[in-house]
């Protein structure tokens, strides 16, 4: 199946989810606010200082061991003004969609999903770092952001989606590969569908779709290389939707290495067996983040 | 005298970057109990002022103190669990597969630096597991080797006490050894795959002879040695290592800047190498 028949198959299917969460109205106006020039800094701040959910989850994601601020930071405008003016456009989507899909009445468990999208961004932000990525903070986001069809798929079309994790149970086959023999279409598809309903920037709809075929990136094919390895450590690191696949990989054989090799002069540097070390260190971090932005007491 | 998060990681680098092993964070506490005897024994005050003794000119020989302290040469069954599981569900039955295809029905693994034994007789074990199944009328060849003959003697002999056998999972436990008197004696069902022999890493004319393995280990072993060293004896293990097998090493090491040949295979907890 070709990659247009895919994405044709999952505007359908978007089209028909009835209750598909819309951005809340407070992204909205901040995004709009963020599109006038000479927006101060203030003025976003008090805007979304108005939705208490959003400032509160603004402040754990900043104050999280992720970003390791030096000291808490205990003000919306500091944290703001710590993301820095051109990430609060993806921190306002980001704490949206969290907020819109934060129930737990998926196929997956909303834990398991948030986990395994927090680890990626965390492992893509540390990638990042180690291949001499300037974006840090946009890594972050798109590691978070790549499987966001996956919950759709697992709280919208629940009952097909179980018959796909049923399909792949015990069975060496790719949870991507089952979704298009089964569903006619993939999460990377579905998750471009939603992100572009949220007018979601290009470039991480280009990582939605194009994070199991990096290759294929079109706006920044090291971006989507670097999640794409992400996803790959976090599935040998526990966090990968409960272990459903029992895997291994080659890393100097993969597509998105090679990619990151040729475009990447810093990778030459890079101390493999140090990274996965950390990453090993930074697991329990994701676990305590995502229970504290889920937990609801 | 509790550590810092500034002061661990400044030292966890240093001790990373002298011998390649990785303290991880949840080992933060061993790794403060264990500097704080060097301290004393120093009379350092600070971890910041130990951290500054380890760089002087001193600092090689206090090093040596150092390893001591933080590792352990005691070896138990069962050491490593998710590298095991990884050559059991995965590794091995891929390397079975293309051995199968070549019609060549032989398995040959090293366990360099093998103490008295656990990590060899452990392989065994698991794969005697397999000799009805999948491997079925395959020759097996375990080789142990340590430069030190006590400890050979003591692998040959194939008597353990309760530390090393606390890890080996109630089934192998149940058919392949015998408790008398607080001693854990090893079945000759199992001794009888695996030989042990006098072997120094550094010996380039012993180690040229050691050919054609499927899997190698080399835990904790590595860490002793100077770079150049290191490098020297991970060209041979490259060298003697069949183009499907694997290399392992110990559970937080590092062969980064030592070998750049060898690429990474990354399993569920772990990695391993290959050609």
């Amino acid at each position: 199946m070709d990659k247009s028949e895919l994405m044709q198959k999952a505007m359908q299917l978007v089209e028909k989810i009835d209750d598909l969460p819309t951005i809340p109205v407070i992204a909205t106006q901040v995004l709009q606010l963020l599109d006038q020039p000479d927006v101060k800094l203030e003025e976003v701040a008090d805007l979304i200082l108005t939705d208490q959910v959003m400032t509160a989850r603004v402040m754990k994601m900043i104050n999280s061991p992720v970003y390791k601020p030096g000291s808490e930071i205990t003000s919306l405008k500091r944290a703001l003004v710590f993301l820095g003016m051109r990430h609060i456009r993806e921190i306002a989507l980001t704490t949206s969609f969290i907020d819109a899909f934060d129930q737990n009445s998926g196929a997956v468990g909303i834990n398991t999903f948030w986990e395994h999208s927090f680890g990626v961004g965390m492992v893509s932000k540390i990638m990042a770092q180690k291949v001499g990525y300037s974006d840090l903070e946009k890594a972050y986001i798109a590691g978070i952001m790549h499987d966001l069809g996956e919950v759709v798929l697992s709280q919208f079309m629940r009952d097909e989606f179980i018959k796909v994790l049923e399909s792949i149970k015990g069975r060496l086959v790719k949870l991507v590969e089952a979704e298009a023999d089964i569903l006619g279409t993939t999460h990377c598809e579905m998750g471009v569908c939603m992100a572009r309903k949220w007018n979601f920037p290009e470039v991480y709809c280009d990582v939605m779709l194009n994070h199991h075929t990096p290759v294929d990136a079109s706006v920044d094919p090291v971006l989507c290389a670097i999640v794409n390895l992400s996803d790959l450590f976090c599935g040998v690191r526990g966090l990968n939707y409960d272990g459903m696949e029992w895997i291994s990989f080659n890393l100097q054989d993969e597509p998105a290495w090679k990619i990151l090799k040729q475009q990447c002069p810093k990778l030459v540097e890079m101390d493999v067996e140090r990274f996965c070390y950390e990453i090993d260190d930074a697991i329990p971090d994701v676990k305590d983040l995502v229970a504290s932005i889920f937990n609801k007491k | 005298m509790a550590i810092s998060d500034k002061d661990f990681e400044q030292l966890r680098d240093f001790i990373y970057n002298i011998c390649g092993m990785y303290f991880h964070s949840t080992k933060k506490y061993f790794l403060e109990s264990r500097l704080g005897r060097r301290m004393e024994a120093c009379g350092v005050k600070t971890h910041s002022d130990y951290y500054q003794l380890l760089r002087s000119p001193r600092g090689a020989d206090e090093m040596k103190f150092l390893m001591d302290e933080i590792t352990t040469n005691e070896t138990y069954f069962f050491r490593n669990v998710p590298q095991l599981a990884a050559l059991e569900n995965k590794l091995l039955p891929e390397l079975v597969e293309t051995k199968n295809k070549m019609g060549f029905k032989k398995l040959r693994i090293w366990s360099a630096g093998s103490s008295s034994g656990e990590e060899a007789y452990t392989m065994a074990m698991i794969l005697l597991e397999k000799r009805s199944t999948l491997l079925k009328d395959w020759i097996i060849e375990i080789i142990g080797t340590d430069i030190n003959e006590t400890v050979i003697s003591q692998a040959k002999e194939g008597v353990f006490n309760s530390y090393s056998v606390r890890n080996v999972p109630d089934v192998y436990k149940r058919k392949y050894i015998r408790e008398e008197n607080g001693r854990f004696i090893l079945s000759p069902e199992v001794k009888k795959f695996v030989t042990f022999n006098k072997l120094n890493l550094y010996d380039d004319s012993k180690m040229i002879f050691m050919k054609s393995f499927d899997f190698i280990f080399c835990a904790n072993v590595l860490i002793y040695f100077d770079t150049a060293s290191k490098s020297k004896v991970v060209q041979h293990f490259y060298n003697n290592l069949q183009p499907y097998g694997y290399f392992f090493v110990g559970q937080s090491e590092s062969l980064h800047g030592v070998n750049d040949k060898f690429k990474t295979v990354h399993f569920p907890g772990g990695f391993a190498y290959k050609k």
